[in-house]
């Protein structure tokens, strides 16, 4: 136990903090009866909302009427409703050091810049993650490596991409390189999501992970070499529910905003903004010319690289991007793609 | 008269960018600082750009602007039949497919390289949806220009600019960074001519104006430069920094100097000109 006001270690069973006198609130259920912790989900899941229960904008879990943040992503109530003239949703803000529950566990998001995921696990709960979003861990908290089908094939930072898997009990927290929001996206069974790589912070144990060539790409020449380039990744991460809900942190660069794609709606982004999409959004590239009246460069100068997106389903981007490599060279060849001459 | 009818013809001034405003009004409609925050200015004089609330729209000809987000925030922009705003391509974030684009004729563009690509101002044009942001964490500065109006800013941090403004560019010789070296900066020029017009800057970090009196100066850092109004000069100085014994090294700053504004960044993310 730790004192919510100062962070000193507690005695058991304290009722002030030996180091700021601050009144120790009453203990959570997981410090006080340690064998509760272990109890299958289902005999301490939260009650059921009543039928007429809103849910969250952002996660689509059932509200209470009473409350001020949704229990599934930690986002404000009265923010939901955050939409763009032209129909984005954005993540709704989040209370600093908002509080969400999976299984046993829970999961506390400090700070607003670089927001940290710092979880607290509770026995026989589990989380993984990429080795390079580990931010701290209690010494005695267990990490080991999760094997991965042909995980040898991706790299990250000139190193093998490790699935680490943490399991309770114990502390961990994870942060990334940017400042932007933390995302929190609640997995129902049966749902899937489809995350561009490098996004993916964290995931409970029981939501299933898998990846996929994106076949979105597109080759340029320079000189005698021939250089393949993939604007949202050469492969994305998929990530499933099994048959309890569980949880996946994001972290994306800048502000967040989603929207559903209706059937056949198509939209044009910046290959580098996509955060996530579900799997029936389809995608590929788009060429777009703009009209040039006055003089004609070479082709390489005239055109726009989009991803175009086709609903129906969801899909969420960022506000901060990377330049798109080789974007500005000549194009040999590319995956499948529309194009547009104004 | 009754006084419900003086009272609605009371306006509230901007204290960002001196529009007035029905009392009734939140934020600025034509520059989107909010009006009930007062001016924010620090003991040395530098104000301190407003910060615009999330979701606040901006009016400018019969388009309007949306800001969306805080931390890299975003310019959704809906125009109108007839309008057209001009921008750097890689800005864009996400467009309606149906918005048409053409380019800008630039003189002397070829001549101006960025990330690999000749430079090109491109243009889309109404009606539709068009949705622009950056590369890092800063401020939006939004900057009604009035017929008359003219200002200067750092290369590549302008977002967007509405059709009635004209653009050109300068190159600032000797002016380096002392961060990330170069031969030099462009500036882009922006100038109303009949019609007021709409210029949205991007400022990594936190973005801060004065207004400097004719003759009064400040040193800038170079990188730190966002934009100043066209009466006000910019001339590189060399300082040399002693070590006491032999040697020494010199440091360039800008010296910029008044009548007119001039606003500075609080980050210094500078996308060299090759």
């Amino acid at each position: 136990m730790f004192c919510e006001t100062c962070g000193s270690q507690l005695v058991p069973d304290a009722h002030f903090c030996g180091t700021c006198g601050a009144v120790v609130k009453a203990h959570e259920p997981a410090d006080v009866l340690p064998v509760h912790a272990a109890a299958p989900p289902s005999l301490v899941a939260v009650p059921p909302p009543a039928p007429t229960a809103a849910r969250c904008s952002w996660c689509g879990s059932p509200l209470a009427a009473d409350t001020f943040s949704c229990p599934g992503c930690g986002g404000k109530v009265s923010e939901m409703a955050m939409g763009t003239r032209s129909g984005w949703l954005q993540l709704p803000g989040r209370k600093d050091m908002a509080k969400l529950q999976f299984g046993q566990s829970t999961c506390q998001i400090e700070g607003v810049y670089v927001p940290v995921a710092d979880i607290r696990l509770a026995a026989g709960d589990s989380v993984y993650f990429a080795h390079h979003v580990l931010l701290w861990k209690d010494p005695d908290t267990n990490i080991t490596t999760m094997p991965l089908k042909g995980a040898w094939k991706r790299m990250f930072a000139g190193m093998p991409l490790i699935m680490t898997q943490a399991e309770g009990p114990g502390h961990i927290a994870f942060s990334r390189d940017a400042p932007g929001e933390l995302i929190a996206v609640p997995i129902h069974p049966g749902q899937s999501v489809d995350v561009r790589e490098h996004l993916f912070l964290t995931a409970t144990g029981n939501v299933t992970y898998d990846w996929f060539n994106t076949n979105v790409w597109f080759q340029t020449r320079n000189g005698d070499d021939t250089e393949t380039h993939y604007p949202v990744g050469p492969f994305m991460d998929r990530f499933s529910g099994t048959a309890q809900p569980g949880l996946l942190l994001l972290h994306a660069a800048g502000n967040v905003f989603t929207r559903t794609l209706g059937p056949g709606e198509t939209m044009l982004v910046k290959p580098t903004a996509l955060i996530f999409k579900d799997p029936s959004v389809q995608m590929h590239l788009h060429f777009e010319h703009p009209q040039v009246g006055f003089l004609s460069w070479g082709s390489w100068s005239n055109r726009y690289l989009w991803l175009r997106v086709i609903g129906p389903g969801r899909i969420a981007v960022q506000s901060s991007f990377e330049r798109l490599e080789g974007e500005s060279r000549s194009i040999q060849s590319a995956s499948y793609a529309t194009e547009t001459r104004w | 008269m009754s006084s419900p009818t003086a009272e609605s013809f009371e306006r509230l001034k901007c204290p960002w960018c001196q529009s007035l405003n029905v009392r009734s009004a939140l934020a600025c409609q034509a520059c989107g600082a909010p009006l009930d925050v007062a001016n924010l200015v620090s003991e040395s004089g530098w104000r301190e750009c407003p910060r615009i609330r999330d979701m606040t729209e901006i009016h400018f000809s019969n388009s309007t602007c949306q800001v969306e987000g805080e931390i890299v925030p975003v310019a959704e922009i809906n125009l109108s039949p007839g309008d057209a705003i001009f921008f750097e391509h890689h800005v864009m974030l996400w467009k309606d497919g149906t918005v048409p684009l053409t380019l800008m004729p630039l003189s002397g563009g070829l001549k101006r390289a960025f990330g690999g690509m000749p430079f090109l101002i491109s243009v889309a044009t109404g009606p539709g949806r068009i949705a622009f942001s950056r590369d890092a964490t800063g401020e939006l500065v939004v900057l009604p220009l009035h017929p008359g109006m003219e200002v200067d800013v750092r290369e590549h941090a302008f977002l967007l600019s509405s059709h009635q403004i004209q653009y050109s560019f300068v190159r600032v010789k000797g002016l380096v960074n002392i961060l990330f070296g170069g031969q030099g900066m462009y500036m882009d020029r922006f100038v109303t001519a009949g019609s007021p017009g709409l210029l949205i800057l991007h400022g990594y970090g936190n973005v801060f104006e004065r207004t400097l009196k004719p003759g009064e100066s400040i040193m800038l850092e170079p990188g730190a430069f966002l934009y100043k109004d066209s009466s006000v000069t910019m001339d590189v100085e060399f300082q040399k920094l002693g070590t006491g014994f032999f040697g020494g090294t010199t440091m360039s700053l800008a010296r910029v100097t008044g009548p007119g504004r001039v606003g500075i960044q609080s980050m210094y993310v500078h996308h060299k000109t090759e």
